[in-house]
């Protein structure tokens, strides 16, 4: 104890802290003072107690709107995978010209704000749009409606989160060895194999990281899906923001807000545990 | 197998691309509704978004608070950077997982807490409350750049500018500095987009009085889904395109200068 208080005020340990001190008081006013804020509003609006952590936990339509987000989050992460993992491939096997391209089109769609696309698959979906146009064609009359389903709001949130998916894949997929694969394949593996022995063994990292990043942001996504999604089928943020916003239930909504929290930094800290966070993001 | 895999990668490659082409021809649009292909062509909606104060005002917001946050977070996020890549301390895992923290809660839980807290400080509708809110989510992202910058820094030139004489404070600021400079540019760059992208925290704190341009977004796809949000759409969509292409074209400009200034001289 006495050696590590020595060492706590010794020079080399005062100068770093200093220079770290703004920020760190900043972040405990601004960042950590409202987070707390949440949990001691989840215990004592309105009145003190555990009442609203029963509620979510008991109440029907709050399990109901969990599964959902879970259900989602699992979803779409799955699908950024079958559309990450071909693009992936794609561009680490094309002319470096057309990997290029490939890359170009991903950061730009990666740099556009989540409104913009949401925007974006509103038009297409929506009852003038193309792809409406497209199903009638085939000969299909009056289809259903496609905007405000929990099939737009997933399709946008696979569009909006492949690009994480896409770039931790490819950033270790274009560093397999070629020559790996070909003598993988000169000893007879093809296809199945080749996937199973090579290619899935040395992209695990990527496809990790990939899934628990768009994994994390899709549970707690609010945007798209209070816009794109079903009013009927929620998600644990858009229904947090209800709380808040139309019944001033601020009790309530910081109670899911935490069990998101909590949820979140589970799903993090197993990461963390297994791989550390700092690779995360790159 | 190979080839399957390939045409897969490029439907998914249409897939990707798709949205963000039917963005600009809509905000040519005539209609009203969200009609695509577009009926006809006017700049109706241009001149609607750039004479409307409702849109013009949030646009202004957002970029005011975006500059603020930006410099807030430079000035925080600085020192702490070189704290964190220079030195070895006792508490460097706690300060690391610190600044990282703000990264790993998500936008809608900070957005509850800001609400209340904001409130009773008086900062809810202030663009003080929205910066300070965008400064804490901004430091992850621009810890992250810079500090990949600063651990690619040659620290013998320090050294030697040191060795020939050079105070710590010179050293720093004819050195470090001037070196550093792409890298600090590019976080600032990182900083600011964090802010004038977030969305979340600005819908429930940034209110009438300091409405930014995703939140104005926001409401506006909500309510009416007018062709003014592909405008918006496709003005940001140019300037990611900018930015994006902004080093080839400098790149192609100091060409053509130092080719013509060649040409000059012969």
């Amino acid at each position: 104890m006495m050696r590590r208080m020595t060492r706590l005020v010794d020079h080399q340990t005062i100068w770093p802290w200093l220079l770290l001190l703004p920020l760190a008081v900043y972040l405990l006013v601004f960042f950590a003072v409202p987070l707390i804020e949440v949990l001691k509003m989840s215990v004592t609006e309105p009145k003190p107690g555990l009442g609203n952590y029963q509620k979510v936990f008991t109440g029907a339509l709050y399990g109901k709107v969990f599964l959902n987000t879970f259900g989602t989050a699992t979803l779409v992460t799955v699908c950024c995978l079958i559309v990450g993992y071909p693009l992936a491939y794609l561009m680490s096997n094309t002319t470096p010209r057309r990997a290029m391209m490939i890359l170009l089109l991903i950061t730009m769609s990666f740099w556009t704000s989540f409104l913009v696309r949401t925007y974006a698959w509103m038009v297409l979906l929506g009852n003038n749009g193309p792809i409406i146009w497209l199903i009638e064609m085939i000969g299909i009359a009056d289809p259903p409606g496609l905007l405000f389903t929990r099939f737009s709001s997933t399709l946008a949130m696979v569009h909006i989160l492949a690009p994480y998916m896409i770039m931790n894949i490819y950033s270790v997929m274009k560093k397999i060895d070629p020559v790996l694969i070909r003598s993988a394949e000169s000893m007879g593996a093809r296809g199945g194999s080749l996937f199973r022995h090579i290619y899935l063994p040395l992209t695990a990292p990527g496809i990790a990281n990939g899934a628990v990043l768009v994994f994390v942001i899709c549970l707690g996504f609010y945007v798209t899906p209070v816009l794109l999604g079903s009013p009927r089928e929620q998600m644990v943020a858009g229904l947090i923001g209800n709380q808040i916003e139309q019944f001033l239930a601020f009790g309530l909504g910081s109670a899911m807000a935490v069990v998101l929290l909590v949820i979140t930094l589970i799903v993090l800290g197993i990461y963390h545990s297994r791989f550390g966070l700092d690779k995360l993001w790159g | 197998m190979n080839t399957f895999v390939r045409w897969l990668g490029y439907l998914f490659v249409i897939f990707i691309a798709a949205p963000l082409l039917v963005v600009v021809p809509m905000s040519f649009s005539t209609s009203s509704s969200l009609e695509f292909p577009p009926p006809g062509l006017s700049l109706q909606y241009y001149e609607k978004f750039f004479s409307d104060p409702a849109w013009l005002r949030p646009a202004w917001n957002s970029i005011l608070i975006a500059s603020a946050t930006t410099i807030l977070t430079m000035i925080l996020v600085i020192p702490a950077t070189f704290a964190l890549v220079r030195h070895r301390f006792w508490g460097k895992g706690i300060a690391n997982l610190m600044m990282m923290m703000p990264l790993a809660v998500p936008h809608i839980v900070m957005a509850v807490g800001y609400y209340s807290y904001f409130g009773e400080l008086r900062l809810v509708h202030t663009h003080l409350g929205v910066i300070l809110a965008h400064t804490c989510l901004s430091v992850p992202i621009t810890f992250l750049v810079l500090s990949a910058n600063l651990k690619g820094f040659d620290r013998t030139l320090e050294q030697a500018a040191r060795s020939l004489g050079a105070s710590p404070r010179r050293v720093f600021l004819h050195i470090t500095l001037p070196i550093l400079r792409p890298g600090l540019m590019i976080s600032a760059l990182f900083a600011f987009i964090q802010s004038f992208d977030e969305t979340v925290v600005a819908i429930f704190i940034s209110g009438r009085g300091a409405e930014t341009l995703p939140r104005k977004m926001f409401d506006s796809i909500r309510q009416e889904a007018d062709p003014v949000i592909a405008v918006v759409s496709t003005l940001l969509f140019v300037a990611v395109i900018l930015g994006l292409l902004a080093p080839q074209i400098v790149k192609a400009v100091q060409s053509a200068l130092g080719r013509s200034a060649r040409n000059a001289s012969e």
